[in-house]
């Protein structure tokens, strides 16, 4: 198991392969299953992403039981046909794809968590954007989720993935930073322009807090996700343009693990802090819940 | 640096029902382990939540997913949200407390769960680490606490006193795992009528490993990843 992003980067390029290889070979070793095995496992993750991305985007859209979110991933498909999107249609096709897995999400719909249920947009809304952008075939869908989840292994056994303890940062960060590192491959950049696009976009969502409005993964969830698609597109870029991190993908881990500590528990997926701490979010949360959760 | 997670698939998955890995996928796999370890219907359940899970197991459907797991069911089967219905319905009472105070395991995603069974209680204190990924950080079996590491898997083998048989099979275990499932960590507990062995193993098990632990030493439990 690598215990580092550099050591991952290393062992890929002296063997002259993608990391996607390296990580394959791995799972290959540890888990005694075939390659075809743990294709078709992945593969089948792949198809639930993209069945949420279509209920999501498909007729009036879905809606939550709270009514506080859904809807959104159809208003954007909408707006991507019949204006001129600010941002370009591969990041609003990213970010419709992000919205719609987590409208599904929050309607208690089924999703593939990536790495988390709450950040289970974020992944799959730029696979999909990519997917039309590069002409992406299934193998190599299927190569990015194992470079996202090779990446995401190292993430959580160094720092976290849980809002809990490392706030929205350890998720949706974590989701985004993935996310970028597996786009640079599948752009066909090194494994270092990976590692350097990891870096750049944990670095850039570092700090950010998980802070649910009445404890429901929904506001401001939906909306994060759109920011870590779109995040991860700009780093993705900036590394195969040749730009990078000052500060190793290893040490922003280190700093983003730290930051979750030093986090207080309000703003840590306990719904009291911060945006649920707001007139409307207490507002929201009495109307729910009818009653002052017990603490 | 843990090694919580040592799968691929670990993070990218499960596939679930939403809202939450932690707070309901991971909820799921709480509650599916502490039925293996009771290794029985459990007749009442009584569900005490810590920090997170206390101040919002509500908005993320964390009851559900404990009933849900409390049933033996997937946390991708679409009938999870129902699932305290259904356990109305076969009678199983189930009660949720919001504790006050850190958690006991020190962990902000804590359920520490209470089990009763016809004829067996036993405690089983877990905690979800992020992504659906739980551990297992304390656990009562017979009136006996033993504290494992916590990441799964965990092997446990109960041998009553009065069976040499099973006796002499929890020795065997134990030079059984180290050549083929090592461990880093054993503790072998006695009360007055039983033994109990709890191994943390340092890898997943692989399904033909499993199998050999079900055939060899019945009664094994196995307490995985989902």
């Amino acid at each position: 198991m690598f215990k580092s992003i550099q050591k991952l980067v290393t062992a890929a390029t002296e063997q002259e392969l993608p990391l996607s290889e390296v990580i394959i070979n791995q799972e290959i070793q540890s888990s005694g299953q075939s390659r075809e095995q743990i294709f078709n496992r992945m593969k089948k993750n792949l198809a639930t992403m993209k069945a949420a991305v279509e209920r999501g985007t498909s007729g009036q859209g879905v809606h939550s039981a709270t009514g506080l979110t859904g809807g959104q991933a159809v208003k954007i498909k909408a707006y991507r046909k019949n204006h001129r999107t600010l941002a370009g249609d591969a990041m609003m096709a990213a970010v419709e794809g992000a919205i719609a897995t987590n409208e599904v999400n929050a309607a208690m719909g089924v999703i593939c968590a990536t790495p988390t249920a709450g950040s289970s947009g974020t992944l799959p809304g730029i696979l999909f954007a990519l997917r039309d952008r590069l002409n992406l075939t299934e193998e190599q869908m299927v190569r990015f989720l194992f470079t996202a989840g090779g990446m995401g292994m190292i993430i959580a056994n160094k720092a976290s993935i849980a809002g809990a303890s490392g706030g929205c940062q350890a998720e949706v960060g974590s989701a985004s930073a993935m996310g970028a590192a597996a786009a640079v491959e599948v752009a066909g950049g090194t494994p270092q322009q990976s590692a350097h696009a990891l870096a750049i976009a944990m670095s850039n969502l570092l700090g950010l807090v998980c802070d649910p409005l009445a404890g429901l993964v929904e506001v401001p969830c939906v909306n994060r996700n759109a920011t870590g698609a779109g995040n991860a597109l700009i780093a993705a870029d900036l590394a195969l343009a040749g730009c990078t991190s000052v500060v190793p993908a290893d040490e922003v881990i280190e700093a983003m693990d730290k930051i979750g500590r030093q986090m207080p528990v309000e703003l840590r997926e306990t719904g009291l802090g911060g945006l649920a701490d707001t007139p409307t979010g207490q507002q929201i949360k009495l109307k729910i819940f009818g009653k002052e959760l017990e603490s | 640096m843990s090694e919580n997670y040592r799968s691929v698939f670990d993070i990218i998955g499960p596939i679930m029902i939403g809202p939450s890995s932690s707070h309901t996928a991971g909820a799921v796999a709480i509650g599916r382990v502490a039925r293996q370890v009771l290794g029985q219907v459990p007749r009442r359940a009584i569900v005490n939540y810590y920090e997170s899970f206390a101040q919002t197991h509500q908005g993320h459907g964390t009851d559900y997913a404990i009933a849900a797991g409390l049933l033996e069911m997937d946390p991708a089967d679409p009938m999870v949200p129902t699932s305290r219905e259904i356990a109305a319905r076969t009678g199983m009472v189930i009660d949720f407390k919001e504790q006050v105070g850190p958690s006991p395991i020190g962990h902000p995603n804590t359920a520490i769960l209470e089990l009763i069974g016809d004829d067996r209680v036993v405690q089983v204190a877990g905690c979800s680490v992020g992504g659906g990924v739980i551990e297992v950080r304390q656990l009562v079996l017979d009136g006996m606490v033993v504290q494992p590491s916590g990441p799964l898997p965990i092997v446990i083998y109960q041998a009553s006193v009065a069976d040499q048989t099973s006796q002499k099979r929890g020795q065997l275990l134990v030079n059984d795992l180290e050549w083929k499932a090592p461990f880093i960590q054993q503790q072998r507990l006695v009360s007055p009528t039983s033994t109990i062995w709890v191994f943390d193993l340092k890898n997943y098990l692989r399904d033909e490993m499993r199998q050999y632990l079900v055939d060899n030493y019945p009664g094994v439990i196995c307490l995985e990843e989902g």
